[in-house]
């Protein structure tokens, strides 16, 4: 019973995982410029890898190596918004100007 | 041919001192001997004419240099000069290519000094070639390469960033020592003597070599903790806001619709520089529909995709608690950035998009030399000192 619990967990974790890594790569191929495409792409290193990792370790169970995947996550959440903010500092010091409603798509 | 020493040819790009070297450039002139001096401004292209979008990218090269021909003329005022006494060009060379290496821009520069007989070179130590890195010794070292005489504008550098190593106390080693060495622990699994003796020999490799780049402040008995306790308090609510975003910003993507309304916003934030500034402007990049594009001091520029995530940062809840962490719950208390009026959204869409373009390059390039500050603010709370002592 509570294998068959684990299992459907464990199913469920990896279909958000897949879920929101297929949200951030529409919003990738969707969204009109750099700027918004870093708020989708930071999107599949959250959840999309939160949701993927959290099924790891409900598959591993409690031990070390669960902890290292909490730790991988954490870290992810250190370096993913690092990035993030490194692609749109640099564009926008380039003097790339963000999209506004009514421009066009580029 | 042999080029008139009174000619000099100056690489101008946006920079913190720019402004100086032009006063410099025009002093020198008027200090030299001989008949009328010539100089030359010239904006060296990054773009090439036949790329799309390269119109505005010229117009912006075509302002700078009207700045610059200003700034001169503001300059042989104040001299009480005669405003013809210098000869004062400027020009837009290098669209014709892309230009990748100091070499290319020196073979650019020596070509039209030689064609306008122009035999000095006066480089903005803060000059720049193509993005942000200044490369201002290997272009000299190339120019010198071609019987161009050269030489950098002695200006006042404003310190880009405060020195990033500090003084080692035991406390800070110490911390660094055991932070290190459990985490060798944890990763081993605690699996015995061999793992200790490894773990310590490498604890104190890491100690050694990061010392004075992990801590600004002894971190204490006391505080530390608690600060670590309050954070711990704090994931649990980050991982709601991210989750709550994560499923509005995913509605509104896979809307075939996609209704975003993209908005550059500034809100000014009272958390401390440093540390606590740094885990704000993270936190905020890692909710999605918003994200951090510069922070200039307590100023942070923020990208928000949708009204939702825009209405969440200006509430402030990620401030707050990024205040609660660090300073505890009292510093909690405090008015939202709504209330205290520190939000801006800076694309107004009732403002017509020159303007916006404006406020996007007022925002982003100051030329009067303010703009290398925000990379010290990221550092710690006493960088200021620091990068006092940081200066040359």
């Amino acid at each position: 019973m509570i294998t068959t619990a684990r299992i459907g967990l464990i199913a469920v974790f990896v279909a958000l995982g897949l879920f929101f890594t297929f949200v951030s790569a529409t919003g990738v191929i969707r969204l009109p410029d750099v700027f918004s495409r870093a708020h989708t792409a930071s999107q599949a290193d959250t959840l999309g890898a939160g949701f993927a990792l959290a099924a790891v370790a409900l598959t591993i169970g409690w031990g070390p190596t669960a902890v290292k995947t909490v730790l991988l996550l954490f870290f992810i959440f250190v370096t993913n918004p690092t990035a993030a903010h490194a692609i749109a500092r640099a564009a926008y010091e380039e003097g790339v100007e963000p999209w506004t409603r009514g421009d066009e798509r580029r | 041919m042999t080029a008139p020493a009174s000619g000099i040819v100056v690489p101008v790009k946006r920079s913190p001192t720019l402004r100086q070297t032009v006063g410099y450039v025009i002093q020198q002139a008027l200090d030299a001997d001989g008949d009328a001096p010539v100089i030359h401004f010239v904006s060296v292209a990054s773009w090439r004419a036949d790329d799309p979008g390269s119109d505005a990218d010229r117009r912006r090269a075509t302002e700078l240099l009207e700045q610059v021909e200003t700034w001169s003329r503001f300059e042989l005022e104040e001299a009480d000069a005669d405003p013809d006494a210098i000869t004062i060009e400027t020009a837009v060379i290098g669209d014709d290519d892309y230009l990748f290496s100091p070499a290319d821009y020196a073979e650019l520069l020596t070509a039209y000094g030689e064609s306008h007989g122009l035999g000095h070179v006066v480089v903005d130590p803060e000059y720049s070639l193509v993005g942000h890195t200044t490369l201002v010794e290997p272009l000299e070292f190339e120019l010198q390469q071609r019987k161009l005489s050269i030489e950098e504008a002695p200006v006042d550098r404003p310190t880009r960033r405060g020195r990033l190593t500090v003084s080692s106390t035991p406390a800070r080693f110490l911390t660094l020592f055991g932070t290190s060495f459990l985490f060798y622990q944890i990763l081993g699994g605690f699996s015995g003597l061999f793992d200790i003796v490894t773990g310590l020999a490498t604890a104190l490799v890491v100690a050694i070599a990061l010392d004075n780049v992990s801590f600004y402040r002894d971190p204490t008995l006391v505080e530390s903790p608690k600060r670590l306790a309050r954070g711990v308090i704090y994931v649990p609510y980050l991982l709601y806001e991210i989750v709550v975003s994560n499923l509005v910003v995913a509605r509104v993507i896979l809307d075939p619709r996609l209704d975003i309304d993209p908005r550059l916003t500034k809100v000014r934030v009272f958390v401390g520089s440093g540390f606590p500034l740094t885990t704000l402007a993270n936190s905020i990049t890692l909710t999605p529909g918003t994200l951090t594009v510069k922070a200039d001091d307590q100023e942070l520029y923020v990208h928000s995709l949708v009204p939702f995530a825009r209405d969440g940062l200006f509430d402030g809840a990620l401030e707050r608690w990024v205040r609660f962490v660090f300073y505890g719950r009292e510093a909690a208390r405090f008015p939202t950035p709504r209330e205290r009026g520190d939000t801006e959204i800076l694309q107004d869409p009732d403002a017509s998009s020159t303007a916006d373009a404006n406020a996007v390059a007022d925002g982003g390039v100051d030329v009067d030399g303010d703009s290398g500050v925000d990379d010290s603010t990221d550092i710690a709370d006493d960088s200021a000192t620091r990068s006092q002592e940081g200066e040359r």
